[in-house]
């Protein structure tokens, strides 16, 4: 090999080595491309993930009520007979109707053929005159006979699982014996009928032929032993009827009794002992009739149909003098003919209504909304019966026999007035923003207002922004560009480590440690907060008079550091004023003094300790960046401004911060976005009462909060739980759209300010 | 001074290295030793860095509305001696200056000058364009907004004034409230002449006004100086001693922290007194 093809060779490999190389930095540029443009789409991928994840459950609420016909069949049991009854069970799969000749019938649901029929013990001669029906979920239903003795009936399904399988055997027993009980006692026929029966007591109000009013209740006691039982009957006249009564009902805790007469007023009585009326009111405008009337489940709310498809909502109210009266509490009209029958929900507030046309509406009351209402076949429809659970309908009319409906209404509750509006809830004296998702009562009225929430929210962000963002911005100045170096490099880690410390650290001293020292030390709280920037005012004041030789025997940039001390002395000293003060200007006892003064109340847990301790949890973050956007404003900007004759504090106004402006605006609204999803400080240090009052000595309860205590205790996919994802979608989108509007100022500030 | 005693050169004239066409542009001087008024005066100035000597004993005058230029290698200490006239080198750490620098008789170290007071009447233009981000209008305002004049006529009339001084008004007078940001390298560097004169200093500093600008922007800076040195005292640093030679009346050279020849600029560049200057300025080291 000579030396030239030797060179030669040598060239070539090194051109392979180069070009290897290249290749290999290419395939390293091109890996390390790929591995962060997948984190980025991985990160944007994930929040779109989790707003789906969350739209996912919310949507569901919003879904249309729909109603899915399942079946049509002849009347089970023969038409030839009228009927007066009709209700299904549990699971809707059996069916009862009651005739006009006293036969109670169980039909299969699904193809209407009769599984079992009872008759009632009605006495010879006698014949079935009234009919009534107490509040669904107890099933009790009473039929008024022409003697003017009426006989209380339960439906009773029995389950059991033979081969594991369901099976239900229906059967009707008699609570108070199936002998008739008299109610009349003049023997006149009974022309109308209300009942309920819980437990030992049981009561029925009923008109005769004579347009007499009558109330009878009984109650049942037990012996001791059980084996005996006594009934006592207690009977009265109801007074003052006005007229012919149309329709009667009767309120499931048996105290109250409400009577529709026929020139269309509503009469509300008082039964608790002797019937006396308590409020008279007109309920259908001019030439209309009251053509239902029904309670809402609970017995708190009566509904009215009138013979213009009206449907109208009233409930008793409390006035100043104690006296109750019925209020109109919502009207709803949305079907046009005289509504027939009004079929409230067994555990929900929602009902449905039937009309002269065959038309079936499905409402909601809390939520005044109409969710459904169907195309009317133009046959009246008499009988109407929703199933327990509300997922199943049955409509009867004798001439196009029953039809079986499936219920998709599984979210009636809310609406946006019903999440965001005031709402005139059961009892209270207006319409009002409530946030109380649950009680023990099964009949409960869910109230799920969020403005209460989102107001704690922004509530518990004002005040802890307040405490925060004087501190940290102006100890992002004094950091960024007064400080000497040395002490910077000390304080910045230091803030910084501070952001570290666990919320729920902070929370449970805000809630254990702050929140009673608040308490007990109010006064001197006030002038901590008002003397302490007073103090360092006044020995800022008193620095420049110090001899030029005390000053400069501290270095330039650590005259902060002398301002610890007075710091401390001025908390101290307030502290330690606190008793003197509240003795002297509280009359000794400062809450009591702003509670009869202002006319504030003051809870241990409220706004000012969580506006401390959060402002404490968001001065780290606000600091840090609003530092670094001031410490990198270029120094030729501020040697330029000082270079014209600028004070530094002019220099700091008019250049540092506009130039730092987009930095320090970034941190105050990453400051804004860790206020409002903070959790854990406003779980702990607040009362997580849902109120709404500004007052910064009264707690609130946060959107987070709210979600984390009420999560655990939600039925997975109930409309509660929906809701609280729908809070966790607002927090989502508060946060967003603040970040959105943050990013875009910055933008724009930047490309304002930029000094690239 | 601490160079006295170096070994003197004898004229050597026009070297090589140089061209003499460059002084064409430089009128003939008429100015006399006599003529001339000192505008600074400086008395042994030493200024330390932390331990380290910057410089060295200076003590010099400037004269009065002439320009004097000061050159010399990197790092010789000509930004720095440049600083001390407006104080800026109280803004960097670790800085002890020792001795006294003159202005109309007053030590501008005295502890009871003001030291915003003695930036106003000493204006400086940095090596880099630094307008602030704002508008042009707002940028040559700035000075005369700082001294409590918000008066818009009076802002006007200073700012049309200014930026004709700085021969920029035709170029922005249709943009007066765009941001300063948007303008060229030499515009902003000009802007920032015209945002300096708007206070009417007496004296301007220029840190190497055109090192980071074209051909065409340093021609017209350099024009621009010379207008402005009828109304100004101006001392300018340059890298650039063919800039030097153009523009100034008076240089001064300096080497590693020490003033070495100060003198009429043609003087400086055709008779030097000093071997070192001759060296310097034909090339030999820089």
């Amino acid at each position: 090999m000579n030396e030239a093809s030797l060179n030669n060779l040598k060239a070539i490999e090194g051109a392979g080595a180069a070009s290897g190389l290249r290749n290999w930095r290419f395939v390293k540029d091109r890996w390390v491309r790929h591995v962060m443009a997948f984190g980025g789409i991985s990160v944007i991928v994930a929040v779109l993930l989790i707003f789906f994840y969350l739209l996912s459950v919310v949507l569901p609420m919003f879904r249309p009520a729909a109603l899915e016909a399942r079946a049509e069949y002849g009347v089970p049991g023969g038409a030839d007979a009228e009927t007066l009854y009709l209700g299904t069970e549990e699971y809707a799969e059996i069916g009862l109707r009651l005739t006009a000749r006293g036969e109670v019938i169980f039909f299969a649901t699904g193809d209407g053929h009769v599984l079992d029929s009872k008759r009632l013990p009605i006495p010879a001669g006698a014949s079935i005159t009234a009919v009534g029906a107490g509040e669904p979920s107890q099933g009790a239903v009473a039929v008024g006979l022409s003697d003017g003795r009426a006989l209380l009936f339960q439906a009773q399904y029995i389950n059991t699982y033979p081969g594991d399988k369901r099976r239900i055997t229906p059967g009707v027993r008699y609570p108070l014996g199936p002998a008739p009980l008299k109610i009349a006692e003049d023997g006149q026929a009974l022309t109308r009928l209300a009942v309920q029966s819980h437990a030992d007591q049981t009561t029925l109000a009923a008109t005769t032929e004579g347009d007499q009013a009558i109330l009878v209740s009984f109650k049942t006691s037990r012996s001791l032993l059980g084996d005996t039982t006594a009934v006592e009957r207690k009977a009265a006249v109801i007074p003052a009827t006005y007229g012919g009564v149309t329709h009667l009902a009767l309120s499931v805790k048996q105290r109250d009794l409400v009577l529709a007469s026929a020139e269309g007023f509503l009469l509300y009585y008082d039964i608790t002992n002797t019937p006396h009326l308590i409020d008279r009111v007109n309920a259908v405008s001019n030439g209309a009739r009251i053509t239902a009337l029904a309670y809402l489940s609970g017995g708190i709310s009566v509904l009215t149909g009138d013979s213009r498809g009206r449907i109208t909502q009233w409930f008793p109210l409390r006035a100043q003098d104690n006296r109750y009266s019925l209020a109109r509490v919502r009207d709803f009209q949305s079907q046009a003919h005289p509504i027939t029958v009004i079929v409230p929900e067994y555990f929900r507030k929602g009902f449905a209504a039937a009309d002269e046309s065959g038309s079936i509406g499905l409402y909601h009351a809390t939520a005044h909304r109409t969710l459904l209402v169907t195309e009317g076949a133009g046959q009246a429809l008499g009988h109407v019966a929703i199933s327990p659970r509300a997922d199943a309908l049955m409509t009867l009319d004798r001439a196009r026999g029953l039809r079986f409906y499936t219920v998709h209404n599984e979210h009636p509750e809310v609406s946006w007035s019903s999440l965001w509006g005031k709402v005139w809830y059961e009892s209270r004296q207006q319409p009002e923003f409530i946030w109380q998702s649950s009680s023990a009562a099964g009949d409960f009225e869910p109230k799920f207002s969020l403005t209460p929430l989102a107001y704690g929210t922004l509530k518990a962000s004002f005040y802890a922004m307040l405490f925060a963002i004087p501190i940290a911005v102006m100890g992002a100045v004094y950091t960024g560009y007064f400080m000497s170096p040395a002490m910077r490099e000390i304080v910045k880690p230091t803030v910084e480590i501070m952001g570290a410390l666990p919320t729920v650290i902070l929370g449970f001293l805000a809630g254990l440690w702050l929140a009673p020292l608040v308490e007990q030390n109010l006064p001197g709280v006030f002038a901590a907060l008002l003397m302490t920037p007073l103090a360092m005012i006044l020995s800022a004041w008193l620095w420049t008079r110090l001899p030029a030789s005390w000053r400069q025997s501290v270095p330039e940039g650590w005259e902060a550091a002398m301002l610890m001390p007075v710091i401390a002395l001025s908390i101290m000293l307030s502290m330690g004023l606190s008793a003197p003060l509240e003795a002297f200007l509280f009359d000794g006892n400062m809450r009591a003094w702003l509670g009869r003064e202002l006319g504030l109340a003051y809870d241990q847990r409220n706004s000012l300790v969580v506006g401390i301790a959060m402002g404490v949890a968001v001065i780290p973050p606000i600091f840090s960046i609003s530092e670094d956007a001031i410490f990198s404003v270029p120094r030729h900007l501020t040697l330029g401004s000082l270079a014209l004759g600028a004070t530094p504090w002019q220099t700091l106004v008019r250049v540092v911060l506009l130039t730092a402006s987009p930095g320090i605006f970034s941190a105050l609204m990453i400051g804004m976005g860790r206020v409002v999803g903070e959790t854990m400080i406003v779980l702990m240090a607040t009362g997580n009462t849902p109120i709404m009052d500004f007052n910064l000595f009264t707690g609130f309860r946060a959107l987070s909060a709210n979600i984390a205590i009420e999560m655990p205790e939600s039925e997975v996919n109930s409309t509660h739980y929906r809701v609280l994802f729908l809070a966790a979608l607002v927090l989502f989108a508060i946060t967003f759209i603040s970040n959105t509007i943050a990013e875009l100022v910055r933008q724009r500030l930047r490309l304002k300010y930029s000094t690239l | 001074m601490d160079t006295a005693n170096e070994r003197r050169t004898a004229p050597s004239g026009l070297t090589h290295g140089f061209d003499p066409k460059l002084l064409q542009r430089t009128e003939p001087k008429v100015t006399r030793e006599a003529d001339v008024k000192e505008c600074l005066g400086v008395q042994g100035l030493n200024l330390y860095y932390g331990e380290k000597r910057a410089l060295n004993a200076i003590t010099m005058s400037i004269p009065e509305r002439q320009v004097t230029a000061f050159i010399g290698p990197s790092g010789c200490g000509k930004s720095t001696l440049l600083r001390c006239f407006n104080r800026m080198n109280d803004l960097y750490d670790s800085v002890r200056i020792e001795g006294a620098i003159h202005l109309q008789n007053k030590n501008i170290y005295d502890p009871d000058v003001n030291v915003a007071d003695l930036r106003r009447r000493i204006g400086m233009v940095f090596q880099k364009p630094n307008p602030f981000p704002k508008s042009v209008y707002e940028n040559v305002a700035y000075g005369l907004r700082l001294q409590g004049i918000n008066k818009r006529r009076t802002l006007d009339q200073a700012v049309e004034r200014s930026l004709k001084a700085a021969a920029l008004w035709d170029e922005v007078k249709e943009r007066l409230n765009e941001s300063a940001m948007a303008l060229s390298g030499g515009q902003q560097q000009r802007l920032v002449i015209a945002r300096a004169i708007a206070i009417e200093p007496e004296v301007l500093l220029l840190d190497e006004p055109a090192s980071a600008l074209d051909p065409i922007s340093t021609l017209k800076i350099e024009d621009l100086m010379y207008e402005l040195k009828s109304k100004y005292t101006i001392v300018i640093v340059t890298h650039n001693m063919q800039q030097a030679a153009r523009v100034s009346d008076y240089t001064a050279l300096m080497y590693v922290g020490d003033l070495i020849e100060f003198d009429d600029t043609k003087v400086i560049f055709t008779n030097p007194k000093k071997k070192q200057t001759e060296d310097y300025i034909t090339g030999r080291y820089g």
